[in-house]
């Protein structure tokens, strides 16, 4: 079971808008924040990270947990965000399904894992240990891929629905990066949604990739593609309404569009939601 | 014997890691990386899957490619004046070099630089023995920018405080600043790169600077021996007392009142001692 708080709409928080989100306060439900980012001593980071914290709801989510990484966890960096989760208390943590380490050297990378049961195992019992050392449930997030390995016994959606299953944790479903990895893997992106347990989705990630030849990257530097935003009204249709958020890292346009991305998924579940309301109507 | 005890065991999970590991970060890209896990293109594609859009090679390459300009972008971005001077394909060969010396050893890309000063210290430019000291420069000005916060004493403060408290006034400095010694005079070349002109050729001169945060502004500024030495005092945990004896022990006695309000003085304009409660 997971049971986390509803959030609405929300954006990605990214320095070159630090300036006009804790001087207009816009209208966002809510934002989410790269856990390394803040994991500093001092400094404008913090400062700027209490002051959206006062106005608005805030999500920790890490880059660097690395919980498919054969290193040992590394305490330091546990130590350090529970100690930024205390100060912000997060709605929720998240990082994501990957490695990025190995023998302490890091790629700062979202790597791809095989999925064997020997990766299941060891990746749920890193989830259990993280989640024991920050006293709650973190969602786990699915990448985008280049890569997947020929020894791979199960598909990407098995592997999270296990994984939620013997880690008690929650997902991140970011709808780009299945749209990404379905287009370099050619599998069923609707697949993976209908693949994955209802009741363990709490968020979604939305943004914009690139192609790269035949195939796609994920770049967050353009607007979400009309791809993305019909996967995404078919997540809201299986799984109601989720906590959604804009994700924008390079060519970061001003806040005023990332919002206009935003209140475009707010205006796509909302129909989702009038549709399901109709229907229940005649139904019954 | 069956065919399905035929097939090559898979790779452990820590085994996988390492070679995939290994070819992302080889620095000639993961074919010639290839050649030193004794494998083939052919091996790759045993474990790695591919189709007729890009092979195994071709896929691993794409994470090469993201390990290595991500670091180099970063990097770029915290030694913009380093870069400036070596220009851009010379910085590119620098990085490729500096990361086969000192792969990244911390999770947060923020502290993948720490050791391109050592690294120019002992790779030295003979043409340009000075980058060293600008990078270092340089990563103590990113070092501080995001360090710990204090309030800092001001000199109204110090003014307010009865003569009497003054032997006794601790004295601690905030954790936002950094010291840093260097052996030429690379504070002129960096506010010449700073301000858009010719680049000033540092001289050989041993020195030490002070790089501090106020206001959320970064500044730095040269120390000549006297004061280098005086806050070394005062990094290990003194009184303006006992700073006021080290000072005594170090100038004519008719100098030394100067002198020691004269440091605090400095301190306290600049914003890098501690308030106290």
């Amino acid at each position: 079971m997971i049971e986390l708080p509803y959030l609405g709409h929300g954006i990605g928080l990214r320095t070159s808008h630090y300036q006009t989100v804790v001087t207009d306060k816009p209208p966002v439900d809510w934002f989410e924040v790269i856990s390394e980012n803040f994991m500093v001593a001092g400094g404008n980071p913090r400062r700027v990270l209490r002051a959206v914290r006062e106005h608005y709801p805030v999500v920790l989510h890490g880059v660097s947990l690395s919980l498919g990484s054969t290193d040992p966890l590394d305490k330091a960096y546990l130590d350090e965000l529970a100690a930024l989760a205390a100060e912000v208390e997060p709605a929720w943590l998240s990082d994501h399904l990957c490695w990025g380490s190995y023998r302490g050297h890091h790629s700062h990378d979202l790597l791809p894992l095989p999925y064997t049961e020997e990766a299941l195992a060891h990746v749920a019992d890193r989830v259990l240990r993280v989640q024991d050392r920050l006293k709650r449930q973190i969602l786990v997030e699915n990448v985008s891929s280049y890569v997947s390995f020929q020894h791979s016994t199960m598909s990407e959606w098995e592997f999270l629905s296990a994984l939620t299953e013997r880690a008690d944790c929650g997902l991140l479903l970011d709808v780009n990066n299945i749209f990404v990895s379905a287009h370099n893997h050619r599998f069923d992106a609707h697949a993976f949604l209908n693949g994955v347990p209802k009741d363990r989705v709490v968020q979604t990630h939305l943004a914009g990739h690139m192609e790269e030849g035949p195939l796609l990257l994920d770049t967050h530097d353009h607007p979400v593609c009309d791809g993305v935003w019909e996967l995404y009204r078919a997540a809201v249709e299986r799984f109601g309404a989720i906590s959604t958020l804009v994700e924008w890292d390079d060519h970061i346009p001003p806040f005023e569009r990332v919002l206009e991305e935003s209140d475009r998924a707010r205006a796509v579940e909302n129909e989702v939601l009038v549709a399901t309301y109709e229907q229940a109507r005649v139904a019954r | 014997m069956s065919r399905l005890a035929l097939r090559a065991k898979p790779l452990s999970l820590r085994e996988l890691q390492r070679r995939f590991f290994s070819l992302i970060t080889a620095p000639e890209g993961v074919d010639k990386g290839l050649g030193a896990l004794d494998m083939t293109p052919a091996d790759l594609e045993k474990i790695v899957r591919s189709d007729e859009r890009r092979s195994a090679v071709e896929r691993l390459d794409i994470y090469a490619n993201m390990y290595f300009f991500r670091i180099l972008d970063v990097l770029r971005e915290m030694f913009p004046k380093l870069t400036a001077l070596v220009g851009d394909t010379p910085f590119h060969n620098l990085v490729t070099d500096y990361l086969l010396a000192f792969p990244s050893s911390h999770p947060s890309l923020r502290n993948v630089g720490e050791k391109l000063p050592a690294f120019l210290d002992a790779s030295v430019d003979p043409k340009r023995p000075w980058l060293a000291d600008l990078a270092r420069l340089e990563w103590a000005r990113h070092d501080v920018f995001d360090g710990g916060d204090a309030t800092a004493l001001t000199l109204d403060a110090l003014r307010a405080l009865p003569p009497a408290e003054f032997a006794g006034l601790p004295l601690e400095l905030i954790p936002s600043h950094a010291r840093i010694a260097t052996r030429y005079s690379v504070d002129g070349l960096w506010q010449s790169l700073s301000d858009g002109e010719e680049p000033i050729v540092p001289r050989a001169s041993d020195g030490a600077m002070l790089i501090w945060r106020r206001h959320g502004e970064v500044l730095h500024r040269v120390l000549d021996e006297r004061e280098a030495a005086a806050l070394a005092e005062v990094a290990e945990g003194t009184s303006f007392g006992i700073l006021c004896e080290w000072v005594a022990g170090r100038v004519p006695e008719a100098e030394a009142p100067q002198v020691a309000f004269g440091l605090l003085a400095q301190w306290a304009t600049d914003g890098v001692l501690v308030a106290r409660d």
